[in-house]
């Protein structure tokens, strides 16, 4: 390597790791941020509050009745039994009510007409729908198994098996999604506001008087931020794989690869908005409309593949989604090669157009 | 000089309407961008988990099996792919995401009306779909029980459910405000993270310091200005969600007002506090992100209910102001809550203003002696 781009380097990067807040921001702020978002997220819904209406003397519902709360998904709500069930959800006490008939759920369902009525406030509608499937299983379970019904074992049965992640522990499913938002975030913020920082500054007129092609101008702006940004990500995979158990499944070469393109592709855009922007607050807010939609879109926090066909299209231009498909395929799977290949593949493509665009626009903002 | 004069704290607020008018990037985003983000992705996002690539590998052909296939399929969140030989092979490269293995003699055992068992295997990596499918999987169960067994009823007691709010599980109705609070938020924050830091960098801090402006008509001058253009976003937002999206809004509209301008103050002091202790552009903006939108986005309960999370970080966003707004933009839109029953969150994030307004402005005080 030249050693006018060497020293540039090393000038970058003690500008940068020269503050105390910023090495704290880059190195501290993301293993704190794994750890607090490993330990506190799961996606399995808990603490349901749930109120029982039933007559005092069915034997039957109160046998439900703790089926319900030893199942870990619900608990119980202080309630008089006068109480009026809309009243409870609306005043936001219980998030479902189940009320049984007056007579009875073992003489209601000998009359053939046994049913119970499910209350349940849909303001979140994800989790009304989880209340209504819990409350059907347990039912149906408990109904089997205390001599409602059959006693008899189910005629058809799955046998349900969940690979990669038996235990279906948020953390492993999470960490790597965190791993991917932490690095993007870091990479695109740290190039955009330095660029616009030198102009904003007038240092950048130096730098452009110095005798350096353009090429080693944007090569010494953009290396410095490919390597922290690769720190970080080594950083946080040892975190992961320390605190969290996240396994290493697959070849870490491809996991090396795979970081390596995605971290090119994050700081060419990153360049991209800083030649764009006139200024820091500019260059922020354009951080932001990229990394808004780049982390909402990135089957992270749910599966992309819900959304509408034409917004499909655009989550595959989404670098974010590549690497995290790579990353869990990596990390939980093993690392199949026709995972790695295609993300890669579009990863590749991503990283030299976004590279090629930023390019172009640097010299065009050099001369 | 005593006290809090309006004219100063004016002065200081119109340079910063100065400030944003001059910079027409600025004003049309934080104007525009809520609304579109909130539309675009009112459209995109969809929690409700569809299309699951189903292998099958049926080595029974016979017609239960034939019917156990179709119990899948027609429940709607299942679509058939085709099963090669190596049917594990395509859940480790994501051609599918479940698989359902169907052993001979299946459909000679469900004539001879005897036990039998389907494995069924899913792609446990993708823990938000996996969750769903298991979901799913009671139901099917049960279907299967009835109509392959011959179970005398589907369940021998049948559950009437009353989705109260929502009658039809519109997700749009749910994200929709969800998404507006964690915008908005952020789009405040981001305003005001740079202000105090670039006029330190550029040095007109000095100048605004030397003049006999106090600091909290600085803060106040600072604030009012932004505080006004987010609402404008705000004003938008709820134009798309009411008349785009058709979500109902069953609440007051004074008490959402209210919620909002507490709301934005929080994240605009937080903002502030943020510049003010960072006085570098570069470092705010780090600092905003990682403040901003990772804990907004994570842990305000917008899609991981609060409610499931371990007790610490129960408590733990308490201190965050997205976590109360969700709750009351939730109430209010669909369930039509009144103060009464948002009491709690109204005055946590009162509180939480209040304490953020004042630490900003304690940070500065204290910063500009030198």
């Amino acid at each position: 390597m030249n050693i006018t781009l060497r020293a540039f380097i090393k000038k970058e990067l003690a500008q940068t790791l020269r503050d105390v807040r910023m090495r704290v921001l880059l190195f501290g702020a993301p293993v704190i941020q794994l750890t607090i978002f490993g330990l506190a997220l799961s996606t399995e819904i808990k603490n349901i509050k749930l109120a029982f209406f039933y007559a005092p003397d069915d034997v039957m519902a109160r046998r439900l009745e703790g089926d319900f709360y030893s199942s870990g998904w619900f608990k119980p709500v202080d309630f008089t039994a006068g109480e009026d069930p809309l009243e409870l959800i609306v005043s936001g006490r219980a998030d479902a009510a189940i009320i049984a008939p007056d007579e009875g759920l073992a003489r209601s369902s000998e009359r053939g007409e046994g049913r119970v009525q499910l209350l349940v406030d849909a303001s979140n509608a994800t989790k009304a729908r989880t209340v209504e499937t819990y409350v059907k299983t347990i039912i149906s379970a408990g109904w089997a198994g205390k001599g409602g019904g059959a006693a008899n074992p189910p005629p058809v049965k799955l046998d349900v098996r969940v690979l990669y992640n038996p235990a279906m522990e948020s953390s492993l499913f999470l960490v790597p999604g965190v791993m991917g938002m932490v690095v993007c975030l870091i990479t695109i913020i740290l190039t955009a506001m330095s660029l616009a920082r030198e102009r904003e500054m007038g240092t950048f007129e130096t730098i452009v008087s110095a005798p350096l092609s353009d090429a080693e101008i944007l090569l010494g702006k953009t290396i410095p931020f490919v390597l922290l940004g690769l720190a970080v990500t080594a950083l946080t995979l040892l975190a992961a794989y320390f605190f969290f158990g996240v396994p290493v499944r697959g070849p870490l070469w491809q996991l090396a690869l795979g970081s390596l393109v995605f971290i090119i592709t994050t700081v060419s855009v990153g360049t991209l908005i800083s030649t764009i922007a006139k200024n820091q607050q500019q260059a922020m807010l354009g951080g932001f409309i990229f990394l808004f939609p780049a982390i909402l879109m990135s089957g992270i926090m749910y599966p992309v593949e819900n959304m509408p066909t034409t917004v499909i299209a655009a989550a595959y231009l989404n670098p974010l989604m590549c690497f995290m498909r790579i990353l869990r395929s990596v990390l939980l799977k093993g690392g199949e090669a026709y995972v790695f290949w295609t993300n890669m593949g579009a990863l590749a493509l991503m990283a030299m157009a976004a590279g090629g665009l930023a390019y172009n626009r640097f010299k065009q903002t050099l001369d | 000089m005593n006290g809090f004069d309006l004219n100063r704290a004016y002065s200081v607020a119109r340079k910063e309407v100065m400030h944003i008018l001059r910079d027409p990037f600025t004003l049309v985003l934080a104007l525009g961008l809520p609304v579109m983000l909130v539309t675009f992705f009112g459209y995109a996002i969809d929690f409700e988990v569809r299309d699951i690539k189903l292998a099958v590998s049926d080595l029974d052909q016979g017609p239960a099996a034939r019917r156990l296939k179709e119990i899948f399929t027609s429940s709607g969140y299942f679509i058939p792919v085709e099963a090669g030989s190596g049917t594990v092979g395509m859940l480790d490269s994501g051609k599918a995401d479940a698989a359902l293995f169907i052993e001979p003699g299946f459909s000679r055992t469900v004539m001879g009306g005897g036990p039998v068992t389907a494995q069924f295997i899913m792609d446990g990596s993708d823990n938000s779909k996996a969750a769903a499918v298991s979901g799913y999987l009671a139901g099917i169960q049960r279907s299967a029980a009835f109509k392959l067994g011959g179970a005398a009823t589907p369940e021998g007691l049948a559950v009437e459910t009353r989705f109260l709010y929502n009658a039809e599980l519109n997700s749009q109705w749910f994200t929709i405000p969800g998404l507006a609070a964690i915008i908005i938020g952020l789009l405040a924050i981001l305003l005001t993270a740079l202000t105090v830091a670039r006029e330190w960098e550029n040095g007109s801090m000095e100048l605004l310091l030397s003049t006999p402006v106090r600091p909290i008509e600085i803060i106040a001058g600072k604030l009012a200005p932004y505080a006004l253009l987010v609402l404008g976003g705000v004003f938008f937002v709820y134009l798309s969600s009411r008349f785009v999206f058709g979500v109902p809004f069953a609440g007051s509209r004074p008490l959402f007002l209210a919620f909002c301008l507490l709301y934005v103050v929080s994240a605009l002091s937080q903002g502030l506090f943020i510049s003010v202790a960072t006085r570098q552009q570069q470092v705010a903006m780090q600092f905003a992100m990682i403040i901003g939108l990772l804990p907004s986005l994570l842990l305000s309960g917008f899609i991981f209910p609060v409610e499931s999370m371990p007790p610490f970080f129960n408590y733990f966003t308490m201190i965050l102001p997205p976590r109360w707004f969700m709750e009351a933009v939730r109430g209010i839109f669909l369930k039509g809550a009144g103060l009464r029953e948002l009491a709690l969150p109204f005055l946590a994030l009162l509180a939480l203003s209040a304490a953020l307004l004042a630490l900003a402005l304690k940070k500065f005080k204290t910063d500009m002696e030198p």
